[in-house]
């Protein structure tokens, strides 16, 4: 008998709700994604909604606020627009109701086949403001935000934590510029596979801007878990990773 | 009882199966930085994640120079015997260079044991006339020929041209390289069911939630492989897809190494 010390796994990059173009397996509704997180041992999660990532975001931030209700596991994020069409509050209102629904996390979608708005000060600057000024986390999606927008909010936003999901394997000589210059760069590790680059990040830049995440329900989270376990680096890391990073940024919210 | 879920969540190998990677590169590559692209780097993770068997093709030889691949190819299965095993890299746009290649390292080198296409990155179409000479060859020996293919966006080895020339050359054992991509795995099962010569890749960066249990039930565990890209990707995270996955554990073996040994002879080798 072996004695296992299992590392406990928060996830910052999960959903619930149905999706137009599936990669293969339909798991819409919250027992779905329960179930795989507790195939891949996964024990808590950041969940945003599908509809309001490729529907409209005030719609799907509300199907989320029910669909995870009682849920201690699952920890709701929005997905925000800018306040200047009236579909969101302007961020002295839209920021109170979050903390209201315990909101520990935004996501935005400004690229033209989503949302389609600018990242820029002129257009997100208000919001972006508000969100540093709280200390909420900023998710943004890789596939869906150019490295230029990631490297302006940074340089606007010194004290905003930016998390860059969905990273690939192929944007490190985009990331290790940008941790070089800012502290408040996080990078999720669902597809950050490249070999040895956790363990070349980890003894270049620390353990602290690397966040677990799996894209689950889209993704399997298994794959992920065993990115991390199998990794050459010290125990103390691996549990900053999987978990602890992403618990110390959500401890800083709304303080 | 030690499970796999308790191994893969400690970090250690798992034990009671051999592990053999039949889609694997080496090398750096011009997309991004690989800290650990060489062949000791590879054994290393190799190790850690309890791999026991790599075939390997080179990125150079994919993306540029098939002779200068190979030759790396030939340099590392002969550092790492027993670990590194070859696939050999041809490129339809060099017909006869290709064939002078495949003559050169399986003559030379009784460790490379398949054939690496990549249409994609060669962007010539896989049932380009040029290709003939090269799947005559491996036809002849009964080879094993691993191709990358992707659902869409691919003009030179989609899953359909793929599944065409794999009805054409019955007598070798074709795999499905990505079986796809991350949208490509129902397609990937329709196509498989049709040709008892196509295989099924379980390398992906997206992994799609339930595929390997699909592979499974569509088209039976023994047409389903195990791989990789190490070291284009990191090959820690196909440990727990499979590991994980809701399949049994005659299943699991199937994929990790039975399929392999059906298919290529290892004995000898170590």
């Amino acid at each position: 008998m072996v004695n296992i010390q299992k590392l406990r796994f928060f996830d910052c990059n999960c959903s619930v709700g149905r999706v137009a173009y599936p990669h293969l397996s339909d798991i819409p509704d919250v027992e779905g994604l329960l179930k795989e997180m507790g195939r891949a041992g996964i024990e808590e999660a950041m969940v945003y909604h599908t509809v309001a990532r490729y529907g409209h975001p005030p719609a799907g931030n509300a199907l989320l606020t029910e669909a995870i209700k009682n849920n201690p596991r699952l920890h709701p994020v929005w997905v925000l627009l800018p306040h200047h069409t009236g579909e969101m509050p302007h961020p002295g209102r839209l920021l109170p109701e979050m903390e209201k629904h315990h909101v520990g996390a935004a996501r935005l979608y400004p690229g033209a086949n989503y949302h389609n708005f600018s990242l820029s000060e002129w257009c997100s600057g208000e919001l972006l403001g508000a969100l540093e000024e709280a200390h909420i986390p900023l998710i943004v999606d890789m596939d869906t935000v150019s490295w230029e927008d990631v490297y302006k909010i940074l340089d606007n936003h010194k004290q905003l934590p930016v998390i860059t999901a969905t990273c690939t394997y192929r944007n490190n000589r985009y990331i290790y510029p940008l941790l070089e210059k800012y502290d408040n760069l996080f990078v999720e590790l669902s597809r950050f596979m490249g070999a040895g680059t956790i363990e070349d990040m980890v003894e270049r830049f620390g353990s602290h801007h690397l966040l677990f995440g799996t894209n689950m329900p889209q993704y399997t989270g298994t794959a992920a878990v065993s990115l991390l376990t199998y990794s050459a680096i010290d125990r103390t890391a691996k549990q900053a990773i999987a978990g602890e990073n992403l618990g110390n940024l959500l401890k800083e919210a709304w303080k | 009882m030690t499970t796999y879920f308790d191994l893969i969540h400690g970090g250690i190998p798992l034990s009671g199966v051999e592990i053999i990677d039949l889609h694997a590169h080496l090398g750096p590559a011009r997309f991004m930085h690989i800290p650990a692209n060489d062949p000791a780097g590879m054994i290393e993770a190799m190790d850690l994640c309890g791999i026991d068997k790599t075939v390997v093709s080179t990125t150079v030889g994919i993306d540029a120079d098939i002779v200068l691949g190979n030759n790396s190819m030939l340099e590392a299965v002969r550092s790492y015997r027993g670990r590194l095993y070859g696939a050999c890299m041809v490129n339809g746009h060099y017909p006869e260079l290709s064939l002078d290649e495949l003559h050169r390292c399986f003559s030379e080198e009784k460790d490379v044991k398949m054939v690496k296409v990549h249409p994609f990155s060669t962007f010539c179409n896989i049932k380009d006339s040029r290709m003939k000479g090269i799947f005559r060859f491996a036809s002849d020996r009964r080879l094993v020929v691993l191709v990358h293919t992707w659902l869409d966006n691919d003009l030179y080895g989609n899953q359909d041209i793929f599944a065409e020339i794999a009805r054409d050359y019955p007598d070798i054992q074709w795999i499905m390289g990505h079986s796809g991509g991350p949208y490509g795995s129902q397609h990937a099962v329709e196509l498989a069911q049709k040709s008892d010569n196509i295989l099924l890749d379980t390398t992906l960066s997206m992994t799609p939630a339930g595929q390997i249990e699909f592979f499974v039930s569509e088209i039976g565990s023994e047409r389903v492989i195990f791989g990789t890209d190490n070291p284009f990707l990191n090959p820690r995270p196909q440990i727990g897809r499979i590991g994980l996955a809701d399949i049994s554990q005659r299943d699991r073996v199937n994929i990790f190494s039975g399929n392999a040994h059906r298919l290529i002879d290892f004995s000898g080798s170590a």
